[in-house]
Order: C-alpha cells, then structure tokens, then sequence
C-alpha cells in the first residue's frame, strides 16, 4: 500500500488532501488487508482525482472491487451537491446502468436433471454475444415509451408482472428521463438490442441457494436453502454506449467553458444546473430505462423457457430485486447532520440502502434494501441487504462484484477456453459462451475472490450477507 | 504496419503502428473489427458504407473515427475487411465488408466506446504509433 495511505479501521483506508493537487475532499476505501495487494496505482489515483470535482461531498469513495476505470474508478462512488456539484460521465461508464437482477423459482437442484440441456435452451433463446439481435421489433414510438417507462413499459408490452415494478430500483424507471437528449444515432443502435445479454462480463446464471446467514431476511426476501436461482447481469447495450459516446464530447466543451480545472480529461462535466449536465442527466436516466427494460425482457424469456421445461407457473418465479451498478442519481442523504438532496454517482457500485428509506419495497423497509453481489463463473455470489451503516458511510453504496485483477489477453495465455469450461465441469459448473475466447477471459481466477470481496463490505458495515449461491450453468456474452 | 495487444486489466489495450495517417487509421478499424470479431478470415467484400469523422485535434478525430466504425458494425452488421480513407484535418472514405455470420464471426467481444483514457497519437521515425484502449 501506498505509503501516504492512512489506514482508519481494519477494512477502511484515506487518501489525505496533498495526495493529488487540487483535492476537495479526502479519499475513503474500503479494502481487506489481503485484498489491499490488489490495488493498482491506477485506481488509487483515479479516486484521488475525483476528489478534485467541484461540489463533491466529503469523501471520494472507493469499494472494495476497485480497479481502474474510465474516469472515476469501477468501485468508484462520488456524491455531489445539488448548487455546486457536477455530474460527469466518467462517474457512471459507457454501459449506463449496466446491473444485476436475481429471481427466484420454486425448484431444487433435483428438479433439473439435464442443467446441459436448459443452459443449451437458454442460450438459444436468449441473444447474446457481438452480433445478437433482438427478438422483439420496436418502433421509434415503442423506443421512446421504453426511454421513458422503463421495466414498466416492458411489463406493459407483455414482459413481466406487475409485482416487479416495485422490486426494481427507482421502480425500473428513473425519473427525469428526456429521451430527447437521446441521439438518432443511440436509438439506431438500441432498437435492434433490446432483450440481448451482450458480452464481456455480462452473464446469464442458474444458480442454487447453498448457505443462509440470515434467516430472518432471507425469508423476508423470499429465498431458501436449496432453491434454484436465476442471475441476469446486462446493462444499457450500444444506446447506452452512444448516449456516453455523445455526451462526452458535449461535457468536454462544456467543462472548458465553465472553467472547471480537470486532472484527467476523462473527467469532462458540468454543473448539474447547467444546461449540458441537465442534457446529460435526461439522456442518462433514458439509457437507464432502457437498461431496466431490456433485464425485464430477458427475465420473461427465462421464465417463459421454465414454464415450458419445468411446468412451473409464471408466477411463481418471483424478482427478487434488480440494482444498478453504473448511474447518477438524485437521492437524499444526511451530510453534516443535515438532509439533503445530492447527485450520487455509483460506477461499479451497488446501491445499499438501509432500513427505513422510503424508496424499498414496503416489506424490505425493516431490513433494507437486497443487494446483490454476483460471483465469477466459478465462484459464489451473494445476497446481502443494505445497512445504516452505508447511509452513513458510503452515501447508501456497496460493492457490485469482485473486480477484475488480470488481463484479458494474459488470462488467456493461462488457459484456453476449452481448459476452464472443462474445470468448471469438474466442479459441477455448465458453461456456455459464443466462443471460447470469452470463456477464457472470464475465468474464475481473474477476479479477486467474491467472498472476499463480500466480507469486506460485510466487515465495514456497508452492507450485511444474507445468503450465499453457487453457479450451477451460466451463459457468458 | 502492426497491430499489438498491450496490458490492462478490465479493457482491451491496442498498440498500433504505421508508416503513415492514413493507414494508421486502417490499422486501427482492423484492430477494432479483430476485438470485435476475432480473428476472421479475409472475404472479398460485398457490402460498402462511406465513412466521415472530424474532430479538434487527431486525438478526437482517431476516437470519433472509431466510434463510427462501432456505429456501423452494430446498426449495419458490418464485418469490415478493407479501408479506403484519407486523412487530414478530418477523415474520410469508405468501409468495405461482409455482414455478420456467427458461424465465421463470433470470436470476439463487444466494445462499449472508445476511450481517451492513456490514448496516445505520437510521430515515430518510422511513421505514426498509437496507444488506445477499447472500452469493454
């Protein structure tokens, strides 16, 4: 560890003020001690440098899946004042709202007998990979509805329940959306993919409820021991790419003409009053929307696939929850011992509020919000809830997975497809992917350990594990 | 002319060289579409798109390129295999290709942006370096 790093507790470290020039406010991550080896200079002074945004609220906040990002770290949680603060697109990524949903349904591992044969079918069924196109065609009219509504207006075409609005994040829609901030281009782009999984470490996973830490919440949450899951990890496909792609450049300008001083170019923002971060934050929480439709649509085609295979009705495969990892958001939070309305921006981070707020689910107000944590191919994801402790600490966040700590291209050379789909074999574990190379980017061993990861938040307070899943058969895009 | 895959973590980090402009900016499409697409085979095109991009200096104008190229290969499932640009204060020319097929194309990964993060555009004595990172 870097040696001007403070350690404050066991699991949470600062960056002092002097670490970069122009630094507003100190810099807070969380990290075990083993998982501080992992730590890249990169990703340190990443966080240091959003510290320098105007308006940012006492601390730059790193999680402990932290790694190098674009801008603002992945792990990278920065939250901003509603008069002063900016909002940058560094602070949310190319794959606007990109997250993660989890369902449950009423079968054991004993129900499914051929896991090869449902992973086969889900692979068929659901679009995934560079190239995939999706199986509904939307109209520009259809588009601008689903900018607009979200999961809501994907339940309304057909794919979904009612009881999942409620279980979604901002109810799947943000508001404030302005789809007309979303560029010819974006909407080109996202017509064709919705209702795909993409690539890269977006996943499609069945997986089986192997440990309950907290009963009580797990019962609350509507999970158990033994019960089969489903994992759905995919974001904002190529319009949300775009609408980043485009705001960019506006921001870019924009950061200039308002005499913001950058560290890093990748940085660009505004104001969140100016006419360009109000632009930015529109075509945002559009692709946002869009992100939570496209998970709803997935989910119909895999509980449709499981109605068909397993006889189970469409009801009884309830959404547990669905999170957003990359947004900025408008939220309230108490900052100095007063209530205010701030601009979070969460990069590869989880929302992780506590009991009590106002935006879950009424019966989650008790315990807090479910945040889900996934695993890699062949390690453990988790159900945690969110705590006090995070509202206090981390704007109301938490980690969003393991994150990455080795290369695409020297993972590899480590070994090939064929070799991690064959010890995954081993382990109980089907995978599929459109080809072998992404099976073999995405092996096990590239990510930090997730239980480490997931002890970590557990540790510092920032969000409790209610329940712990094991890969049974996931999909790679 | 070369194309090299470089270290990092989470993206994919291209080095990509070329004895002039023009071709440093086809080298970096076929690094795109090999990122993209694996390692495809080479098939006499049937499908032609024009291409244009600007940009303040070469370092927006490589990026803003590349994201057209990204534009055309998700809208028009283009699988490019030549290039016939010219380069100045702006580019311009035209994308020749195949349309996807799984069956040949499916070896890669989706790329999200293209990112000025560590991106460098450098005069060499051999002609012109670039370091760019695909955002996946």
């Amino acid at each position: 560890m870097n040696d001007q790093i403070h350690k404050i507790t066991n699991n949470e470290w600062e960056i002092p003020m002097d670490f970069v020039p122009g630094m507003r406010v100190p810099g807070r991550f969380f990290l075990s001690e083993n998982l501080a080896e992992t730590l890249e200079d990169g990703a340190l002074t990443q966080l240091a440098n959003v510290a320098t945004l105007p308006g940012i609220l006492r601390y730059s906040l790193g999680m402990p899946d932290i790694h190098w990002g674009y801008g603002f770290p992945i792990g990278g949680v920065g939250a901003f004042d509603a008069e002063t603060g900016v909002i940058s697109p560094g602070g949310v990524g190319f794959d606007i709202n990109c997250g993660v949903r989890m369902i449950t349904t009423p079968l054991h591992v004993s129900d499914i007998p051929d896991m090869k044969g449902i992973i086969e079918d889900l692979f068929t069924a659901v679009p995934t990979g560079v190239g995939s196109k999706s199986p509904i065609r939307l109209s520009q009219n259809d588009l601008s509805s689903m900018l607009e509504d979200g999961a809501k207006n994907a339940v309304e075409m057909g794919y979904g329940m009612a009881g999942d609005i409620p279980r979604c994040e901002e109810n799947g829609a943000m508001g404030g959306a302005q789809p007309e901030h979303v560029s010819k281009k974006a909407r080109q782009r996202g017509i064709p993919q919705c209702g795909t999984l993409g690539s890269g470490n977006h996943f499609l996973e069945i997986q089986v409820i192997d440990d309950i830490a907290d009963e009580a919440t797990a019962k609350t949450f509507g999970v158990s021991e033994g019960q089969i899951c489903v994992m759905i990890h995919c974001g904002s496909r190529g319009l949300g790419h775009q609408v980043c792609t485009d705001h960019l450049q506006i921001l870019e300008s924009a950061t200039k003409k308002y005499g913001i001083e950058l560290p890093d170019r990748q940085l660009a923002c505004a104001p969140l009053s100016s006419p360009e971060g109000e632009a930015y934050f529109g075509a945002m929480a559009a692709s946002a929307n869009y992100a939570w439709a496209n998970r709803q649509i997935i989910t119909h085609i895999v509980r449709e696939l499981f109605v068909k295979k397993f006889q189970v009705d469409y009801e009884e495969m309830p959404l547990v929850y669905d999170v957003a990892h990359n947004v900025a958001k408008w939220e309230e939070h108490e900052v100095d011992g007063l209530r205010q309305k701030v601009c979070v921006h969460r990069k590869g981070a989880t929302r992780a509020f506590g009991p009590g707020r106002a935006e879950l689910p009424h019966e989650f107000r008790a315990c807090g919000q479910p945040v889900i944590i996934p695993g890699s191919m062949g390690t453990s994801s988790y159900l945690l809830a969110g705590t006090q402790g995070a509202m206090e600490k981390t704007f109301g966040s938490t980690c969003h997975g393991s994150g990455r700590v080795k290369s695409r291209s020297s993972a590899k050379k480590c070994q090939t497809g064929e070799e991690v789909a064959h010890a995954l074999l081993e382990q109980g574990i089907i995978v599929r992917a459109p080809n072998q190379a992404a099976i073999a980017e995405e092996a096990p061993d590239v990510y930090k350990s997730s239980s480490e990861v997931v002890q970590t938040v557990h540790d510092a307070g920032i969000s409790r594990i209610v329940a712990r899943l094991r890969p049974l058969g996931v999909i790679k895009g | 002319m070369a194309i090299e895959e470089l270290e990092h973590t989470a993206d994919i980090r291209m080095r990509i060289s070329a004895p002039d402009l023009s071709s440093l900016f086809s080298e970096s499409g076929s690094a795109l579409a090999k990122t993209l697409y694996g390692d495809y085979p080479f098939e006499t095109p049937t499908v032609s798109f024009s291409i244009e991009a600007e940009g303040k200096d070469r370092e927006e104008l490589i990026v803003n390129f590349l994201s057209e190229l990204l534009f055309l290969t998700e809208t028009e499932y283009l699988v490019p295999q030549k290039f016939t640009l010219t380069v100045g204060d702006s580019v311009s020319g035209t994308v020749e290709g195949v349309l996807f097929d799984r069956k040949k194309h499916a070896g890669g990964t989706g790329v999200k942006g293209i990112s000025y993060s560590g991106l460098s555009l450098t005069g060499t004595k051999t002609g012109y370096e670039l370091i760019i990172i695909f955002d996946i």
